[in-house]
């Protein structure tokens, strides 16, 4: 059997998978839970596998019922599409931790439509990032939007459809400046296959539709990243959702939109680079303000998972000036950071939502003194808070350093200064954190008499702070594995 | 450049439509508005897709006896297909979510909830 014939698979299991859950978990809800984890531990195995035959061979793809491409649809695997092992990894992880976690939380006939709405969203994420077509693309960006959406509001707190209905209604208009630049590609091409496009936009005249089209696709996708100043949505968002889903939307949903701008540039890099340094000029100063933006309004806030929140944003902000500043360096630092803050912002999060499962406290004043209680979640987020400022041995700062590299190698100092300042203004209030959580006395009889979390929410936790580590010691190996396709994007 | 419009007076009005639900969807006060801004949004997009693979006088591409070129592109209706699918599940779980909203804060106002918060 051809290795190829598993790229497909990876997609169909876990929407198979999310099918069949209600009715697995139709007399125990438990049941539902294991399910999903026995799915996403196949998914990832799939994709672990997967990963390593691009490794190996380089990319490849597979004609979706023996059509060839450009006709047919293509799955395409190359280096970005890595992504689905990381994503599968965390998917696992994080399946793990939400079993205690939403039988705490949700009404019992709930907990089977979360877990079909979880594995919606991650086949929704990876059929996206190996999607070789555009039209392809945009219906796997709306089941993984459809299905984050209904997650955000599927626990009912406070103002959570609110929140729901704000990340729809900017999703969906979002997404239809997608659909209409597809359209319009495809009015001037003839062709929806990604790698067809490239080759066929070169030729053809119609200069304003093909920059029309690749401002709507950025505009697009730069909704779904949150990046400033369209980070309206996310706050709430991911502040109200529960905190598994919480993990996944800040973690996953955000580099939807980061690897979608990606496959964008792949495009225009091929085809039109003289269309690009307007488009990246833009990028890399709004990456800069969000850099600044996020962590400044992170600083004031109370709520832990609210300070997540705008971390996301700040971090989302990281990414978009190394694809902006359009030098080698940056853009494998900016990569490779798509990869690192998917694994520590799900660290993090999780974290929070074992002290919030504990405690039922999110206020920084409410949580004093935790640190004392819950040792083990609390040094996980210790390690996720040094890993997200970017100290040397942990993952954040090989991917931060090369976003600065990259500013120097693009001759623009002032962002490796935005680098330095935002991981400064980071500093700060993960310092709060830190200190309210270990150096002040509890405030709270639940945080004083809390214990720590169940084996099967501290478990992944561990896992996922030695990931953060282990990132930053071996950082050069995804370094390396992202490079030829940095290289090949930039036509070097 | 009035001629080139009229020339493409079916993308203009594609366009047209499409301003038309952004701006519904960024001024209009009550939720369910909001949303009927972003069908119109949707129908537009449609419409622009619909209108791409089109010939005049062409017919369907169906093979057999009385096959006469030129024929219609079936591939955007196949993926408005797929595209109206999507609309009506966004549509379904918004309104969904509208009626949530309008049972916890009785109103669906944007300004009224904006001030509940």
């Amino acid at each position: 059997m051809d290795g190829t014939t598993l790229l497909p698979a990876v997609v169909v299991v876990p929407l198979l998978g999310a099918v069949l859950t209600p009715i697995v978990g139709r007399t125990r809800a438990r049941m539902a839970g294991l399910w999903a984890l026995a799915v996403a531990c196949l998914t990832a195995a799939v994709g672990t596998a997967l990963v390593a035959l691009v490794a190996l061979r380089g990319p490849f793809s597979y004609e979706m019922g023996a059509w060839a491409p450009p006709w047919g649809i293509e799955l395409r695997m190359d280096e970005f599409g890595a992504s689905i092992a990381v994503i599968g990894f965390l998917e696992v992880l994080t399946m793990l931790f939400a079993i205690k976690y939403v039988e705490k939380l949700l009404l019992p006939v709930r907990i089977p439509y979360f877990y079909t709405l979880m594995l919606l969203n991650a086949a929704g994420m990876i059929g996206f990032a190996v999607s070789g077509d555009l039209f392809n693309m945009f219906v796997f960006l709306e089941i993984l939007s459809l299905s984050g959406y209904a997650l955000v509001a599927i626990a009912g707190e406070r103002i959570a459809e609110m929140a729901a209905f704000k990340y729809l209604a900017l999703g969906a208009v979002s997404s239809l400046f997608v659909l209409l630049s597809v359209g319009l590609l495809y009015a001037v091409t003839g062709t929806l296959n990604i790698a067809d496009v490239a080759k066929r936009l070169t030729g053809t005249g119609y200069a304003l539709p093909v920059a029309v089209a690749l401002a709507g696709l950025v505009l697009g996708f730069s909704v779904k990243a949150a990046l400033f100043p369209l980070h309206a949505w996310l706050p709430d968002a991911h502040t109200i959702a529960p905190s598994p889903v919480s993990a996944v939307l800040s973690g996953l949903v955000v580099k939807v939109g980061v690897l979608g701008t990606l496959r964008v540039l792949q495009i225009y890099y091929a085809a039109r680079p003289q269309q690009l340094p307007v488009l990246n000029g833009m990028l890399a100063w709004l990456g800069a303000i969000s850099i600044v933006m996020g962590a400044f309004f992170a600083i004031f806030q109370e709520d832990i998972k609210m300070m997540l929140a705008y971390s996301t944003i700040s971090n989302i902000g990281y990414i978009f000036m190394g694809i902006g500043l359009g030098s080698t360096y940056g853009l494998i630092g900016a990569t490779v950071h798509i990869f690192n803050h998917a694994l520590i912002k799900v660290t993090l999060f999780l974290a929070a939502g074992a002290i919030i499962y504990r405690t039922g406290c999110r206020n920084l004043t409410d949580l004093r003194g935790v640190g004392r209680v819950m040792p083990w979640t609390s040094a996980v987020m210790t390690v996720g808070a040094l890993s997200i400022v970017g100290i040397p041995p942990t993952a954040g700062f090989l991917c931060k350093w090369y976003i600065a590299l990259g500013a120097v190698q693009a001759d623009k100092l002032m962002f490796a200064v935005a680098v330095l300042f935002g991981a400064l203004f980071i500093l700060i209030y993960y310092i709060r954190m830190v200190n309210a959580f270990y150096f002040r006395e509890p405030t709270r009889p639940e945080v004083a008499t809390a214990t720590e979390a169940p084996l099967s929410m501290v478990g992944p936790l561990v896992v996922l702070a030695a990931g953060c580590l282990l990132m930053g010691v071996l950082g050069r190996i995804p370094l390396s594995f992202v490079e030829p396709a940095v290289l090949r994007m930039l036509g070097q | 450049m009035i001629r080139a419009l009229w020339a493409n007076i079916d993308y203009v009005a594609s366009v047209v439509l499409f301003l038309i639900g952004l701006y519904a969807v960024i001024a209009k006060n009550n939720l369910i508005k909001k949303f009927m801004g972003i069908n119109i949004m949707e129908t537009a997009v449609f419409a622009l897709i619909i209108s791409v693979g089109t010939v005049r006088h062409g017919s369907p591409p169906i093979m057999g006896a009385g096959a006469r070129a030129p024929f219609i592109n079936p591939l955007p209706q196949a993926l408005i297909l797929t595209g109206i699918v999507v609309a009506v599940s966004t549509t379904a779980l918004a309104l969904s979510l509208i009626i949530r909203i309008y049972r916890q804060c009785g109103t669906i106002e944007a300004d009224e909830l904006r001030r509940l918060e």
